[in-house]
């Protein structure tokens, strides 16, 4: 039997409970988190929706987790509306989104208004809140769980799962225990196996033991296939009474990300157990329509091909996996990442207390790893977010402590005070929306729509770029990706129709180049009329190249004022404006690398003569942030 | 029949779209067009179009104003007749008479009437004569404190606001509105130095404001041998300071009767005065009463208007009257039929206060066509926005059997403009065209005060051309940077 979007949620879930078989989520958005770097279009999104419509899915998993970042950072969509549009293709199918918890669908916490404005707003058009806290600390998630109810809509808290001596059952149970006191029976549990940890059998056992506990509650497995034998796991879950599982269109799949859907349907089928709701000719129809465009995203396939098995011993989540690749490969490390991978990721993980490898977690370790290697010295440069994880703003650690000799060497030897003065669950105070509205219509110049606002404040510098970049250049995601994802230019008169959003057809038509003052510009055909167009120098910005400075260079220039980038990174908060006096030891600025923020302290006593760069802004290392003239005391 | 008398030749002392008109009709009547030119316009599209061109000078505008020059240039080429077009030296008495001096036909009315009724004060009279309403008015006031104190009397007698009008001024220029006696008399001095620059002439006076009137006018045909007919009405009511910014034809008063008393009076008033050739009578109109405003004694840039809804051929018909032939046609043959609307598409910023875009190019320039749009203009792909000259790109000019059907096709012709470049009045027009009063019919002069909102709309390229834009960053690149 078929879940239907307009089935009432009691329904939904006794339909799930009682049936023989098992449904099937296609999730879509981790495929294309974990093994296109988080680059699959909506454009083909869109192209496969009637097709993944007729494929009759529990739900399509295609909102939350980076996504929603990335849509507006690099695919330059608003996530609202592409829900809108996928859904007027889709009008029977669940949407299912991941949600972090506190976390959101961001890297750290937000205050609880924020987040039940944004819960609010999403659950409009998402049916399935599939929610997490990398700590698998309940509380982190309350707010969003009362919410997703408040909706009428379907909540699906996680577990985190991990392997190690901490992880048994009895451990997994009483979480469980935890969460659906706090819920109630009407949920669906999800095993998140963001790893692909743990054998088959181990699954197998873990949703047995669950099984035995709750035997009414379904259970939904999620995993990942980087060992390459998610399908055993699947499988397991699900001869042990899991209803719903997780895998991904066979056109798609890499090593990352969800197994193949086509594969779990028959090997299951084979033990005598049915998919529920499928139309099997339409989950290869669907991928019939996405072999062709998987071509054009080439360029965000990892670059090393292959299943990793040693995931069991590094952990990284699918979803990491690409990008950590990619990384080493940019910052030079890739003949180090055995050293990270196999032995100081595991290391970092057991000393910071074994907890789970996920976002924002598994952001922490990976970094503290890479420094640990790179630098030669362990905690040398502990970032703002592990300083945070040492003192329990996040959540208490699950398991254990990590030693003394780890909190010495990221706070100094006046560790003991600094934990017993700011250890805790951080308190955020809420925003005033209306103050953050404000700002917005101010940054974009016209007032904005609520989901605007929802958007500013989970990405403030990103949402407006975006914001910024849809009035410049329309809504493009009418573009294919052979055209999104262009590399060398276009062919002179290559043409390129496409439909607006509107709905109207047009054809542009690239014709020659020539240079002006410097600068290119293109004679195209738009619609039949000629038009040529010039692009600003917009390569000043790189061109101006930062000096390379050596990290001891830096500090040193740091105790005169002239206060430089330490690393690659992005101006994610100015504390201060010229004229200002700042104390030894204020944050001045805070950046961001790697989804980790630093704060920048002045090392002197002073006052800021000048600022060199704004908000939002990419800098590299050695370049000027700001300079502050030293005042004796 | 007598054979109708045609020139061989004509010089057209004028420039822009208004040129361009005139050339069309010259070279369809089966005459020769002489332009002439400025240095800027060395470029400009009146110079290619016309048979041969002319240049002046380095100007900018010096030139198109100087009478000798363009006396000169019409003796040089050897033309017969000289047409003033509007705006430069179309209404200046001195032209017309220099030009008959030296032997050329003036393409307008008399001498003496180009100067009567390009006296504010002197017109107004001749209409009381004639027994036309005028608007209660002083005559011209004397400088200093006597002005002042007949100024004062006719402020108490007729009570406030009060209109300062420049006797030398038109079109706009030269007014200004005062609330009270004290302003009035803080004003005075001030518009009669003003008029006195602007005009060469110091001499101001005073009219009784009317409130939110509409403005209607009569476009007349006079020939040399008495007969005078109207071509109906048209309604600028909808202005901006003083300037037309949407004309009609006919008018919108919606009674019939009106209509034709207005008519009869402007035919009346061109009677009185012995109009020959094209000129316009114009009327507020309040509480149904309709009061003489002024003559224009030159064809109007509206002009279009009439000529959609009666078929009459205006400038042609000021070549035939100029060349001494009686009007080919009589006021029973004039049937006015459907509505027709104009809206000068101009190269300025409406929401900048209507400054213009000077300097900048007209990257891409893609016109609408089809039925019932009807295009006047001087603009081109590559047309730069004159700094020294007027922003008008183009003149749209559509037409309708109904109101409702002229203004759903203007909308559709506004939006088949393809400018790129300049900004223009187009997205304001196309607030005024989905505005509920608009489409119905219900204007007055305070239209666009009592419609503010109008110039709050959203400025948006079409969307293929953003598209096109990122697709040229792509390429320029060699990678999306909007993707990495």
């Amino acid at each position: 039997m078929r879940i239907k979007r307009y089935m009432p949620v009691e329904d939904i879930l006794q339909t799930v409970r009682q049936a023989k078989g098992y449904f099937i989520t296609n999730t879509q958005r981790d495929l294309s988190q974990s093994d296109f770097k988080n680059r699959i279009l909506l454009h083909t999104d869109l192209l496969a929706a009637p097709y993944r419509e007729e494929a009759g899915y529990f739900s399509l998993e295609i909102s939350g987790g980076a996504s929603i970042h990335v849509d507006m950072l690099r695919k330059q969509v608003n996530p609202f509306l592409k829900l809108k549009l996928l859904r007027q293709k889709m009008p029977n199918t669940l949407f299912q989104t991941l949600c972090r918890g506190v976390n959101l669908f961001g890297y750290r916490p937000y205050p609880e208004n924020v987040i039940r404005l944004t819960v609010r707003e999403f659950a409009k058009y998402v049916e399935v809140w599939r929610v997490f806290d990398f700590l698998n600390y309940v509380p982190n998630m309350i707010p969003v769980f009362e919410e997703v109810k408040k909706a009428g809509k379907i909540l699906e808290p996680c577990i985190c799962f991990s392997t190690g001596p901490e992880h048994t059952d009895e451990y997994y149970v009483s979480k469980v225990k935890e969460i659906l006191e706090v819920t109630g029976p009407d949920i669906i549990l999800c095993i998140k196996n963001h790893g692909g940890l743990g054998t088959p059998a181990r699954i197998g056992r873990l949703v047995n033991a669950i099984k035995q506990a709750f035997p009414e509650l379904i259970i939904h497995y999620h995993g990942h296939n980087t060992d390459g034998n998610d399908i055993g796991r699947i499988v397991a879950a699900v001869l042990n009474g899991a209803k719903i599982v997780d895998a991904g269109d066979h056109a798609l799949t890499g090593f990352y990300g969800p197994p193949p859907i086509l594969t779990v349907i028959d090997t299951l089928e084979a033990q005598g157990i049915k998919a529920e709701g499928i139309d099997r000719s339409a989950v290869i129809a669907t991928s019939q329509v996405l072999r062709k465009e998987r071509l054009a995203y080439a360029d965000f396939e990892a670059q090393y091909k292959g299943f990793d098995p040693t995931v069991q011993i590094h952990k990284l989540p699918g979803g990491a996996m690409g990008s950590s690749l990619e990384q080493a490969e940019k910052g030079g490390f890739l003949h180090l990442m055995p050293k990270i991978l196999l032995e100081e990721l595991p290391r970092v993980q057991k000393e910071l207390g074994n907890w789970w490898s996920v976002t924002p977690g598994s952001q922490i370790l990976w970094t503290t790893a890479v420094d640990n290697v790179l630098s030669g010295e362990h905690y040398a440069n502990p970032s703002g977010d592990l300083k945070n994880l040492l003192l329990e703003r996040y959540g208490p650690f699950p398991f254990y402590k990590p030693s003394k000799e780890i909190y010495r060497k990221v706070f100094g030897p006046n560790w003991k005070k600094i934990v017993a003065e700011e250890s805790g669950l951080q308190e955020i105070e809420p925003v005033d929306l209306e103050v953050e509205r404000k700002a917005l219509e101010e940054k974009i110049g016209r007032e904005p729509s609520v989901e605007e606002l929802v958007l500013y404040l989970q990405h403030p510098n990103d949402a407006v770029a975006f914001f910024k970049f849809e009035e410049k250049f329309g809504r493009t995601y009418v573009l294919p990706p052979q055209v999104w994802f262009r590399r060398g230019g276009f062919k002179v008169g290559e043409k390129i129709s496409f439909t607006d959003y509107t709905g109207k057809s047009h054809i542009i038509e690239v014709g020659p180049t020539h240079y002006t003052d410097g600068k290119k510009a293109t004679h195209f055909v738009i619609d039949f009329h000629p038009i040529v167009l010039i692009t600003e120098d917009e390569e000043k910005k790189e061109s101006s190249s930062a000096p390379a400075l050596t990290k001891e260079e830096i500090e040193a220039l740091a105790e005169t004022g002239d206060i430089r980038a330490p690393f690659n990174a992005s101006i994610q908060k100015i504390e201060v404006k010229p004229g200002d006096e700042v104390g030894s030891g204020d944050t001045v600025i805070v950046i961001e690398a790697m989804k980790m923020q630093t704060p920048i302290e002045s090392p002197v006593k002073g006052r800021v003569e000048k600022v060199f760069v704004k908000e939002g802004d990419q800098v590299k290392m050695g370049e000027r942030l700001l300079l502050i003239t030293p005042i004796e005391e | 029949m007598k054979k109708r008398a045609k020139f061989k030749k004509i010089l057209v002392a004028n420039r822009g779209e208004i040129a361009s008109r005139i050339i069309r009709a010259i070279q369809e009547w089966g005459s020769e067009a002489v332009a002439v030119y400025e240095t800027p316009d060395s470029e400009a599209r009146h110079v290619v179009q016309a048979n041969e061109a002319i240049w002046i000078g380095d100007g900018p505008c010096r030139d198109y104003l100087n009478i000798q020059k363009m006396i000169e240039a019409a003796k040089r080429a050897g033309a017969e007749a000289i047409h003033p077009g509007y705006g430069f030296l179309a209404e200046n008495p001195d032209f017309a008479a220099a030009c008959r001096e030296a032997g050329l036909v003036f393409i307008g009315p008399p001498t003496q009437v180009v100067k009567w009724l390009g006296d504010k004060v002197m017109a107004r009279k001749l209409m009381e004569e004639a027994g036309i309403p005028v608007v209660p008015g002083t005559e011209p006031l004397p400088l200093g404190e006597e002005g002042k104190e007949l100024a004062a009397q006719f402020g108490k007698r007729y009570g406030y606001p009060i209109v300062i009008k420049a006797v030398a001024g038109g079109g706009g220029r030269g007014i200004r509105m005062v609330e009270s006696e004290a302003e009035l008399l803080a004003q005075l001095p001030i518009a009669q130095s003003e008029a006195k620059t602007a005009f060469n002439d110091p001499r101001v006076y005073l009219e009784k404001f009317l409130p939110s009137p509409k403005h209607v006018e009569v476009q007349i045909l006079a020939d040399e041998y008495g007969n005078v007919i109207h071509l109906g009405t048209r309604d600028c009511s909808i202005q901006r300071r003083h300037q037309k910014l949407v004309e009609i034809a006919p008018d919108m008063l919606n009674d019939p009767e009106l209509t034709q008393k207005i008519c009869q009076a402007a035919v009346m008033a061109a009677k009185k005065v012995g109009y020959v050739n094209a000129g316009t009578v114009e009327f507020l109109i309040k509480d149904g009463q309709f009061y003489f405003l002024e003559i224009n004694t030159r064809l109007q840039v509206e002009h279009t208007v009439t000529e959609m809804v009666t078929g009459v051929d205006i400038v042609r018909a000021q070549l035939e009257i100029a060349a001494g032939n009686p009007l080919p046609f009589t006021q029973d043959d004039i049937i006015i039929r459907g509505y027709a609307i104009e809206m000068r598409v101009n190269a300025e910023d409406p929401k900048n206060n209507f400054m213009p875009e000077s300097g900048k190019k007209v990257l891409v320039y893609y016109s609408p066509g089809g039925f019932g749009v009807r295009l006047d203009g001087c603009c081109y792909p590559g047309y730069i926005v004159p700094q020294v000259y007027d922003s008008l790109l183009v003149k749209l000019t559509v037409y309708g059997l109904t109101w409702e059907e002229a203004v759903t096709r203007l909308r559709r012709a506004l939006k088949g403009f393809v400018i790129l470049g300049p900004k223009t009045t187009i997205p304001f027009y196309l607030q005024i065209v989905d505005d509920p009063d608009f489409k119905k019919g219900i204007f007055k002069t305070d239209y666009l005060e009592t419609h503010p909102h109008l110039l709050n709309y959203k400025e948006d390229e079409p969307e293929a051309t953003k598209i096109a834009r990122l697709i040229a960053e792509i390429h320029h690149r060699g990678f999306n940077p909007y993707a990495i």
